[in-house]
């Protein structure tokens, strides 16, 4: 499976937009959404299948570490162009997350997709009582996209997954 | 009366869940909710316990019907197949029995045997 990092294509011209509450019974919906829409959309024929990775691992994480606001909401865009999809959450994380998180994309940003997955697969079988935190290496592996984290504004922050069509 | 005829399948939102004794267990669905160890995990580990008990040499796990798994859930066939790893050269072999239609299921599991060789094994049902 091939990774790309080649860069964000603009988020002004989406071909889906959602807004919605950050609640886990929300998931599956959104994900069969994302990947009816890839699988109808465009031709390749695994875009569908990494999409479901990646809609499924971005949400999960935006809605674990999303702050306890009562108005707050996360959204999901999809952009494509001709060779390139882009998926994108804006949310409102807790302070304490928000760092871990700018962490663990530094230390995975240095090593290969495959290895960190398996690095991350091994960390989990070392540490069984600790968090799992397969979802990010999962991403770049399976979901064939390069990650990254920029502001958005009203202290809110973009999550944004890249990869091929 | 053997400790496979005791378990019980527990229910789970989205999976069927189908025990063959003394040897197959099938997931059909998905597993996606957000603590899934907390049913699935101790589930799984009663049946390598079975498993173990029976002095099976080995033991099929079919996930050709088990469309998608969030990472939460990855862990726990990991940790199935670190039980087994672990009762090596005793006990028995995990095979787990996928298929091509799930991309997911190539990468994954092979990248848990990886950290298991010898303990699982990945067939290719299609």
């Amino acid at each position: 499976m091939a990774n790309t990092n080649q860069g964000s294509l603009a988020p002004t011209n989406p071909l889906v937009a959602m807004r919605f509450r950050p609640a886990w019974t929300y998931i599956d919906g959104i994900r069969d959404f994302g990947e009816f829409f890839c699988r109808t959309t465009f031709a390749e024929s695994d875009v569908a299948d990494r999409a479901c990775i990646v809609i499924q691992e971005t949400l999960e994480n935006a809605i674990k570490y999303s702050s306890p606001e009562p108005d707050s909401e996360l959204e999901l865009v999809i952009c494509a162009s001709p060779h390139h999809i882009e998926f994108s959450v804006t949310s409102k994380p807790n302070h304490a997350h928000l760092q871990s998180l700018k962490d663990e994309l530094e230390r995975l940003r240095m090593v290969d997709p495959e290895q960190a997955f398996i690095a991350a697969l091994e960390r989990a079988q070392r540490e069984p009582e600790a968090s799992a935190r397969l979802g990010l290496a999962r991403m770049r592996y399976e979901g064939g996209v390069e990650l990254k984290l920029s502001d958005a504004p009203d202290g809110r922050i973009r999550f944004t997954a890249a990869g091929r069509l | 009366m053997s400790r496979f005829e005791a378990l019980s399948v527990p229910n789970v939102d989205s999976l069927r869940i189908e025990l063959h004794p003394p040897q197959r267990l099938k997931l059909d669905g998905r597993i996606t909710s957000q603590e899934p160890g907390k049913v699935l995990g101790g589930f799984f580990r009663q049946v390598h316990d079975a498993a173990i008990e029976a002095k099976l040499t080995a033991f099929e796990l079919d996930v050709t019907e088990l469309k998608f798994v969030n990472s939460s859930s990855i862990r726990l066939f990991l940790d199935w197949a670190g039980w087994v790893k672990a009762n090596m050269p005793n006990g028995y072999k995990l095979r787990i029995l996928t298929t091509r239609k799930f991309t997911w299921q190539k990468t994954s599991f092979v990248a848990i045997t990886s950290l298991a060789a010898g303990a699982v094994e990945v067939q290719v049902a299609d």
